[in-house]
């Protein structure tokens, strides 16, 4: 991490903005209106104050097909890419119709017919009209989520470089793992090493959870045997590295039943990363849980890393979602192996892989527990 | 639970140093029924975290908004019901029994939805059609793009009704039970941060200072970080701060890893989750020094504009009472950022309504009434061109008597 505030790689920008740019063609789009930050961070490459929890729409970050420019909420040119000029940033504001007339003057200019936008609120869907008269205001969030979807050299290596963070964080919270710590000092373990490696923002802040009995909050204390299930990510550059292990605490009290619990968490961890081959259906994940003679969790059993959460989401509940999906050379999935015996609890492992034609390619390499 | 000098009384009643969660959700609820018959709102449909969690009471630690915005609570609230209805990753055994929500029934928990997919969105659109009178208004605070594309399915009339019509007159006064819950919260925050200043020298990097406050925070009962935390170095002039679209200073600037020196000025700002509140910290404080009799002059300006706002803060002033106030001290200048306001309210959102002095202009300050319960956080700034600045930020509930501080940080190295 640098320590002037720069904007995002020429060739990563460029790239993606390339992409945004094909997919607003191909779906007639003139101008996004984007108000998701993984999409405005995908267009316009300037990083942007980061805050926890999802985004409520506003519109943020503005792509105009026709001229491939980019309009920025920004009150600051700080990490902003050079192509941002000064005249295409507008200020926050507390009042939404100086949003409104910020984006009546991109209308003048770009005079679009169709504009595309990743989410609304009641009171955006009545604004936009008034900022585009001439338009009609349509669903844009295929547009990015295709753009999105698979990954360029440059992206994977910035997800990498996420993951290597997120397993050397994780790594210094195991290595805190012991009976009467609790699930949230761990999860402080973990963000101290994260910030102490220079990324100060993680993708996930529910980092340590005891499986293995029932649990009252995350103030509960981890005894000897327990089974701890470690989700650890970190968000760096804009992009999430995830890495997810499941450790025992203390030396005994496991015994051959959590041996074997293990042993098929691996078997089926196996499966799914065989699964990530290109042309395959998404319905494949499925596929090596059913293979492996394991029910499939009500979790995701594969999430599309990227800038956030990318396509695909592989759960149980959007059975037809994943028989349509595709999986595509470039695509970068976190695969989630769970399995549990209620007799000892769930262990979960999950790992990063890049499909690609020359099959399945894994960019995490955090050790398993091995007693 | 730890208790500071004096219970605020709102309408009256003390504030508990001990929360009672269960009333306080039944007030919630009550308030809830209450604005949705006022509106003429059948039903709510909720996305947005602090909507959620004031519907059902139900807090989680939240993700980057990555998977956040994917893998979501979402609630949905009847009139005629007492309890709302909570769509839910985090309903399992493992479940946190915060992460079910306050008073639930088990057949007001559901599983999770999946708004961001057209198959997400047709499963809920079937629930929501059996939870539902025919032909109801709905009003609802945030729409996915396929819940837009699906829209026929979900709403009677396009667009729909805004949620925050209801939500937020409820959620701008808070009751004694949430007063408790934000104070321990706001007390956490400032534990973590005295850790930090405790530590703080020259040759540290911003991002050590991340480090400390995060475990701390954390280990004191912090159920996740809001804000990527604030360490900035104010320079002595605005010129050398980035360029800015109103010409006023930038701030704030994301944290790196830049070393810090002996004498920077830092601009910290913080915001960290406990009980589904958001706490709220500012100070200026030195690397390794102490201020110059300048600075000091700077700290002590702060303090008359904070002492004049504070002076008219009651129950029944209005919004621009306060910007009058504060700009009666520094008579032209006024002292506090273009792009923000001079104070902010607080409570399931970090910066929420009332906004006082924005860019919503004069006129809306003036119309602006203040109500007992209110959070106000007033953050004026003090800026010397050529000699750096000062800024705090202090957490204020409006009372029937005046106002009372939430905040218990002393102003070292300016000041107690």
């Amino acid at each position: 991490m640098p320590t002037d505030l720069l904007p995002d790689e020429r060739a990563l920008r460029y790239g993606r903005r390339e992409r945004a740019l094909a997919a607003m063609a191909d779906a007639d789009l003139d101008v996004l209106v984007l108000g998701r930050p993984a999409n405005v961070r995908y267009v316009a490459g300037a990083p942007l104050l980061w805050n926890a929890g999802p985004r409520g729409f506003s519109p943020s970050g503005v792509l105009v097909r026709v001229t491939g420019e980019v309009h920025l909420l920004s009150t600051w040119d700080e990490g902003v890419p050079e192509e941002i000029t000064h005249d295409h940033l507008y200020g926050l504001t507390w009042d939404p119709m100086n949003l409104v007339a910020a984006l009546q003057r991109i209308n003048e200019s770009a005079a679009p017919q169709r504009v595309g936008t990743d989410a609304l609120s009641p009171l955006f869907a009545k604004l936009l009209p008034l900022a585009f008269p001439g338009a009609e205001v349509v669903d844009g969030e295929p547009a990015l989520r295709a753009a999105r979807r698979t990954k360029t050299a440059e992206e994977i290596t910035a997800i990498s470089g996420a993951i290597g963070i997120a397993e050397t964080a994780l790594a210094a919270a195991i290595a805190e793992l012991r009976p009467g710590i609790t699930e949230r000092e761990l999860t402080g373990v973990f963000m101290d090493s994260m910030a102490s490696h220079g990324i100060t923002t993680p993708a996930t802040q529910d980092i340590a959870r005891i499986t293995s009995r029932p649990r009252s909050g995350r103030d509960e204390r981890v005894q000897t045997g327990d089974l701890v299930v470690f989700d650890a990510g970190v968000v760096a550059g804009g992009y999430t590295g995830e890495v997810g292990r499941t450790w025992v605490a203390g030396t005994r009290g496991h015994g051959a039943a959590a041996r074997e619990l293990f042993r098929r968490c691996h078997d089926l961890s196996a499966r799914l990363v065989d699964a990530c081959t290109v042309g395959a259906s998404a319905d494949a994940l499925f596929g090596a849980y059913a293979s492996a003679g394991e029910a499939v969790p009500a979790i995701p059993v594969a999430r599309g890393m990227g800038l956030g959460l990318d396509d695909p989401l592989v759960v149980r509940d959007l059975p037809a979602t994943a028989a349509a999906t595709t999986l595509e050379a470039g695509a970068v999935l976190a695969v989630t192996a769970s399995v549990t015996d209620p007799a000892v609890g769930t262990i979960t492992g999950q790992d990063v892989v890049v499909v690609t034609a020359a099959g399945p390619e894994l960019l995490t390499n955090s050790p398993w527990w091995d007693e | 639970m730890t208790t500071t000098d004096t219970t605020p009384t709102v309408d009256g009643m003390d504030a508990p140093t001990t929360p009672d969660v269960v009333r306080m959700q039944s007030d919630r609820n009550a308030r809830l029924r209450g604005g949705m018959a006022a509106q003429g709102v059948d039903a709510l449909v909720l996305l947005a975290t602090g909507n959620v969690t004031y519907a059902t009471g139900a807090t989680w630690p939240l993700a980057d908004a990555g998977r956040a915005n994917v893998e979501r609570p979402v609630a949905v609230v009847v009139a005629g019901d007492d309890q709302a209805h909570l769509f839910t990753p985090f309903r399992d055994a493992g479940a946190s029994p915060a992460e079910r929500g306050i008073g639930l029934d088990d057949d007001h928990l559901h599983g999770p939805v999946y708004l961001d997919f057209d198959e997400g969105v047709e499963a809920f659109a079937e629930v929501l059609a059996g939870l539902l009178p025919a032909n109801a208004v709905v009003a609802v605070d945030d729409v996915t793009a396929a819940m837009h594309r699906s829209r026929s399915l979900l709403f009677a009339e396009w667009p729909p009704r805004a949620a925050g019509d209801v939500m937020g007159p409820a959620r701008l006064v808070k009751t004694p039970d949430e007063l408790a819950v934000m104070r321990h919260g706001l007390w956490i925050a400032e534990q973590a941060m005295a850790d930090v200043q405790l530590h703080l020298e020259p040759g540290m990097h911003q991002t050590d200072l991340t480090a400390r406050f995060l475990h701390r925070a954390f280990e004191l009962g912090a159920d996740a970080n809001i804000l990527d935390p604030i360490w900035q170095v104010m320079p002595d002039r605005r010129g050398d701060l980035p360029w800015t679209v109103n010409g006023d200073i930038a701030c704030p600037l994301l944290t790196t890893e830049r070393e810090l020196a002996a004498g920077d000025v830092l601009w910290v700002d913080t915001s960290m989750l406990y009980g589904g509140f958001h706490t709220d910290f500012g100070r200026t404080w030195i690397v390794g020094g102490e201020p110059s009799a300048r600075q000091q002059a700077q700290y002590e300006q702060w303090r008359a504009i904070n002492d004049a706002a504070l002076a008219v803060l009651r129950a029944g002033a209005t919004g621009a009472e306060l910007t009058a106030a504060a700009r009666s001290v520094t008579n032209v200048e006024t002292p506090w950022m273009a792009h923000f306001y001079l104070a902010h309210g607080m409570g399931l959102d970090s910066a929420e309504a009332p906004f006082i002095g924005s860019d919503l202009g004069d006129a809306f300050d003036a119309s602006l009434v203040l109500e007992a319960g209110t959070i106000v956080v007033l953050e004026p700034v003090v800026w010397d061109e050529g000699h750096s600045g000062y800024r705090s930020e202090n957490v204020y509930v409006v009372t029937d008597d005046g106002s009372r501080d939430l905040t218990d940080y002393p102003y070292d190295p300016y000041g107690n």
